[in-house]
């Protein structure tokens, strides 16, 4: 689920749950305080309207008792009553014994001259039930008789003899029993009301009076108030949720876009400038966190980039004491440069070894070709000599021998001069070059200034001087077209260095290849840890070669 | 005439027997011994074996002639030795008259240029052929020995920096590196005892070196 369904459905039903319970308890407490009111009202009501009654129905018998010149003969009355009754002095319900029900009151006093009769007007009640103050539309005020039938003409059928209504037993009981009643019920009608009644404190007189009023008038305004409280929750709920989206907006944009960012990123491209509307501190911190992580990353990428190109002198700045990307790549670095040193001296030992192994044999060769070759030759030229009786054949064999002497200590100087190992690189060169100035028109100087005593070139240094110098005269002979070579050897305490100068034209440093041994000169430099500057211009190309003593 | 009695001192048995088969035409020449090695050669030396000359070879297991040369004189012998080598180079003709050598011959010299050299050295006198000695003199000719305080390479370098040259135009005159050129002048300043050129200069002026 995203974010913004959590927020919208955390926030939504939060707010919901709030305006639900405030709604259903400020309804419940304002449904409780009406109830009380309409209870207390319709009691006080009928309290009054029982009490006015009480008093007319008292007073009425008072006037009766007290003038008998009123006094009605029971057979004015147009109903028979049973003599049980009439035995009784007091005030009674006539209604049952009315032919047509309706509802009668008497007062029946027995004198000496017989039992006197007289019915109460019903008018006079009838006014104080129809007495419809503080009743509402649907409220009213009724009696009823011990046979639970309304005594009273209802308001709501006012042709129908009230004797025909009857009354729930339940709601007239506990008013007989003298209890007062508050509740809500139905009606006579089978209709919800709220209704109260008491006992009509009359001797003889057994009836009820009730006052109830409809829970739908009663309820009207909590209707009201319910619809009204719906409409507000509703509203509320609505503007909440709108609010909510709104607010959801400004939390979640950032956040999706900070994660559009990330998926860039974490698809490797850390090179994406989109601008984002930062609308808090926080995001905005956020947003320049991603920022720096972005240039971080940037820069690792960018060392890595490095590293992979084999450029080792990169360096990189740890972007804190945790930077562990940063760490690790350092650690690489330093690893690809320890290995990449030990692959260099591996591959110069090699070639050191291999060198070595080639110069051995040429100094066999070159010894072999000298020392035993050699004497064999001039055993063969004294054998001549002591043999050959012929002198003209003699010495022509004998120019044979001393010309083939002459070659094998040529090809022996030139695989390996013995002087190398006897007199050093100085001599050795000084040899050397005298025997080329022999054949060759080009003026070459050659100043050796190693140390004559207690030089410390080593043999293998000298063997590769020689060569490099070898190779260097070689090709300027051969290709450069130079009038003058001059090669200067010079031994310092520290170091040596190989100087060679020739007029020539020169070649391209960059384009030439492996033909004119530049390569080979650069190998040998390299396996005796020197190093060599090499400016090729036309008329002063020179050889700086220096290595350094190793003591 | 006296016999000139010989001793030959080489390696190469068919060598030996070749210059001896040449030898014993020659009356008054007398081989006395031969050996192998330089080791073999100085012993019989302090056996007090008299002997005018030794035909020395240089290439020799255990004592080569170089050092064979070196015991001679050490023991006083009067026993003068003739280097007879394969090597033509004036370095090794340089050495071995440096060492006290009466005479020295290629292998393949001609026989008569052998008794030459035999019978020249046998009279107290040195024997080297006129290649040999041209050989021996172009080869200390390239040698630069100085008994100055400063090397000749220092001393030039000292004349171009008192004349204002820049180490770069010094380096390209005495076509070497300037690298070479700043450890010269280092070292110059070392061994005139001076910490920059103003005084290097005036201190060389003094000793009179420029």
């Amino acid at each position: 689920m995203s974010i913004k369904t959590s927020i919208l459905i955390i926030i939504n039903s939060l707010i919901a749950f709030v305006i639900v319970v405030l709604a259903f308890s400020s309804y419940k407490e304002f449904s409780n305080v009406l109830n009380d009111r309409i209870l207390q009202q319709l009691n006080s009501i009928k309290t009054l309207k029982k009490n006015q009654i009480e008093h007319l129905i008292q007073s009425e018998w008072q006037k009766f008792e007290s003038s008998e010149l009123y006094n009605q003969n029971s057979d004015s009355i147009p109903f028979i009553l049973p003599d049980s009754i009439k035995k009784i002095n007091g005030i009674h319900d006539f209604t049952r014994y009315h032919p047509n029900k309706k509802t009668t009151i008497g007062f029946i006093l027995n004198t000496k001259k017989g039992a006197l009769i007289k019915i109460l007007e019903y008018n006079k009640i009838k006014n104080i039930l129809f007495e419809r103050t503080g009743m509402g539309s649907s409220g009213e005020s009724y009696l009823v008789g011990s046979d639970y039938r309304l005594r009273s003409e209802s308001r709501f059928y006012p042709n129908t003899i009230p004797y025909t209504l009857s009354v729930k037993a339940e709601n007239a009981i506990k008013a007989f029993k003298g209890k007062d009643v508050f509740n809500i019920r139905k009606d006579y009608r089978g209709i919800e009301v709220y209704g109260v009644s008491s006992r009509i404190e009359i001797k003889n007189l057994k009836m009820a009076i009730l006052s109830e009023i409809d829970v739908d008038e009663v309820t009207l305004p909590l209707k009201n108030l319910k619809e009204r409280l719906a409409g507000l929750t509703f509203g509320i709920f609505l503007l909440a949720v709108m609010l909510s989206l709104f607010l959801t907006r400004i939390i979640t944009n950032p956040i999706k876009n900070m994660q559009k960012s990330l998926k860039i990123m974490a698809e490797g491209d850390y090179n994406q400038t989109n601008d984002f509307i930062k609308n808090s501190t926080e995001i905005k911190e956020m947003f320049d966190a991603l920022a720096n992580l972005k240039a971080s990353l940037q820069g690792a990428i960018k060392f890595s980039d490095d590293i992979g190109k084999m450029n080792l002198t990169t360096d990189y700045q740890l972007k804190s004491t945790n930077d562990l990307l940063g760490k690790s790549l350092l650690a690489m670095r330093d690893k690809l440069i320890e290995f990449r040193n030990n692959e260099e001296n591996t591959r110069i030992l090699s070639q050191r070894m291999l060198v070595n192994g080639m110069e051995n044999e040429r100094r066999r060769l070159s010894r072999e070709l000298h020392d035993s070759v050699g004497p064999y030759l001039t055993s063969l030229k004294h054998y001549i000599e002591n043999k050959v009786e012929n002198e003209k054949i003699k010495k022509e064999m004998k120019k044979i021998v001393d010309d083939t002497i002459a070659e094998i200590r040529l090809m022996s100087n030139a695989l390996m001069p013995a002087a190398i190992d006897d007199f050093g690189i100085g001599v050795t060169l000084t040899n050397f070059i005298e025997n080329i100035k022999k054949s060759t028109t080009v003026t070459i100087v050659y100043e050796d200034l190693t140390k004559q005593e207690n030089s410390n070139i080593t043999n293998h240094q000298a063997i590769n001087l020689f060569r490099i110098s070898q190779e260097l005269i070689n090709n300027s002979l051969k290709h450069s077209n130079a009038k003058n070579i001059r090669i200067t050897l010079s031994e310092f305490d520290e170091f040596m260095s190989l100087f060679y100068f020739d007029d020539g034209i020169g070649f391209d440093v960059t384009t030439i290849k492996l033909g004119l041994g530049i390569s080979n000169i650069k190998e040998r430099v390299a396996i005796c840890n020197g190093k060599v500057t090499i400016n090729a211009a036309a008329g002063n190309t020179t050889f700086e070669i220096e290595l350094p003593i190793e003591s | 005439m006296n016999e000139i009695k010989l001793i030959i001192a080489d390696d190469h048995k068919l060598f030996r027997e070749g210059l001896e088969g040449l030898l014993k035409k020659h009356d008054n020449i007398k081989i006395i011994k031969s050996v192998a090695d330089g080791d073999e050669f100085i012993d019989i030396v302090k056996n007090q074996l008299v002997a005018d000359i030794v035909l020395l070879d240089i290439t020799m297991p255990n004592r080569d002639g170089f050092q064979v040369l070196k015991e001679l004189k050490t023991l006083n012998s009067t026993i003068k030795p003739i280097v007879i080598s394969m090597y033509d180079d004036g370095n090794y003709i340089a050495k071995c008259a440096k060492l006290g050598a009466y005479g020295y011959l290629l292998k393949n010299t001609d026989e008569s240029e052998l008794i030459l050299a035999i019978k020249t050295v046998s009279k107290g006198k040195k024997y080297f052929s006129p290649e040999i000695s041209e050989k021996m003199i172009n080869f200390m000719s390239t040698q630069s020995i100085s008994e100055n305080v400063l090397s000749n390479k220092e001393t030039e370098v000292l004349g171009l920096l008192s004349k204002g040259l820049t180490t770069n135009e010094i380096a390209a005159k005495l076509y070497v590196s300037s690298r070479t050129i700043e450890t010269h002048r280092a070292n110059i300043l070392k061994k005139l005892e001076v910490k920059n050129t103003a005084e290097l200069i005036k201190k060389a002026a003094e000793m009179n070196l420029i």
